[in-house]
């Protein structure tokens, strides 16, 4: 774990710690600071943009409740992201899983905020998120989106890590049978590496 | 499942490590070894490239994003709502003769439950079975064959192949795979003992067959 990572995580347990003495402001600093990955993490699990906000709420809600109960067994983050998990597969059953690519307002919102660079690499991986299933768009996001070990993986989503690393493997055979290539380009992102 | 790549050892365990080094959480030496790997594989340098685009577009802020303090007001109005804790609240205004029929009726519920699971269990299980029954266990020549956690799926995958098995069901619960020869129950013996003296595989067992 990062330098970083164990600063956010001992900020975060100190909210938890002033949410389950009924510190509002607490939770209002912890809604900010996680709302912009469960936006991300929501809308990939999803894929309904207007029950995002709804699904948020829920999790929020489970952790006002809760945070007296949270004992350390692990991150903060890991923590939240598993009643996020939760909450958005309960919306799912609810709701159904459907893509959102045949809603018109999502053109005209891309058009409005994206650069035609971002908007293009919205477009392929939106291509590949397609094909996957909700927990492979899932495993995807938390690995490469949001950062998550594969232990923490499974502990988001209550499940073996070999489930996890299984669903990994086949999400990304998937992506890279889909997704069109790089051919052609310069494989500029070699040299970035550690 | 097939490995995505005609290669080495080398490639699946660049494949492996490449999430972890593009999120920064792999040791210095494993993105040595892997900056190593991708300067002498094109293969692998493709699909580097191609995580690299894939957690780029990853990073991209979710769109559209509800409005933050718009729905941390909401949130906050739902916990001072009473319709926050509504189950409580009506079941403390509900009468006792309410509360004593939906007692009742959960009891019967309950009753009529019980009744149902042991019926079914008795209907699904038979007690007994004829010695002239036919079974239902595994076609001749099954193996059943537990791999080490560690193995990779590209020795497994190699293995299966050598001895020309086939998987034909799992893995269940403890990992375990039922493996059949794909040709013949003749190699059946002699796949058990090369699987039995194969390094990575924890138990190979016959099925027992009728």
């Amino acid at each position: 774990m990062h330098d970083d990572d164990l600063d956010s995580d001992v900020t975060d347990r100190l909210l938890l710690q002033r949410m389950a003495n009924g510190d509002r402001a607490a939770l209002g600093i912890l809604y900010r600071s996680y709302h912009g990955r469960l936006c991300r993490f929501l809308g990939r699990l999803t894929r309904r943009p207007e029950v995002i906000e709804e699904v948020i709420n829920d999790c929020f809600w489970i952790a006002w409740q809760k945070a007296g109960s949270f004992h350390g067994d692990s991150r903060v983050s890991t923590w939240l992201m598993g009643i996020a998990y939760r909450s958005g597969l309960k919306t799912l059953r609810q709701h159904g899983d459907a893509p959102v690519e045949d809603d018109p307002r999502r053109e005209e919102r891309s058009a409005a905020h994206d650069l035609d660079e971002d908007r293009e690499l919205r477009d392929w991986l939106s291509k590949g998120l397609d094909r996957l299933s909700a927990d492979q768009r899932v495993v995807i996001e938390l690995v490469y989106g949001v950062g998550h070990s594969l232990d923490e993986v499974a502990v988001i989503m209550q499940c073996p890590v070999g489930t996890v690393k299984a669903r990994l493997f086949h999400a990304r055979v998937k992506l890279r049978n889909v997704l069109p290539g790089l051919a052609g380009e310069p494989p500029q992102r070699t040299e970035a590496m550690p | 499942m097939t490995f995505p790549m005609d290669s080495g050892k080398d490639c699946v365990r660049a494949w492996e490590m490449m999430p972890w080094v593009l999120q920064d959480s792999a040791t210095a030496e494993q993105g040595a070894w892997l900056e190593g790997h991708l300067a002498q594989c094109a293969a692998c340098r493709a699909e580097f490239a191609q995580q690299s685009r894939l957690r780029l577009a990853l990073s991209l802020p979710a769109q559209p994003a509800p409005d933050v303090e718009a729905g941390l007001g909401r949130l906050l109005q739902r916990l001072d709502a009473p319709a926050a804790t509504p189950a409580p609240a009506r079941a403390r205004a509900a009468g006792w003769l309410n509360r004593a029929l939906v007692a009742a009726v959960l009891v019967q519920a309950l009753g009529i439950g019980i009744l149902g699971v042991k019926l079914w269990s008795a209907g699904s299980a038979p007690a007994y079975r004829t010695l002239s029954e036919p079974s239902q266990s595994a076609p001749a020549g099954t193996i059943r064959v537990v791999p080490d956690a560690g193995m990779t799926l590209a020795d497994w995958n190699a293995l299966l192949h050598a001895l020309r098995l086939q998987v034909v069901a799992g893995p269940n619960d403890v990992g375990a795979y039922t493996v059949a020869p794909a040709s013949s129950a003749s190699t059946a013996q002699q796949a058990l003992q090369q699987l039995r003296s194969t390094r990575g595989i924890v138990l190979a067992e016959p099925v027992a067959t009728p």
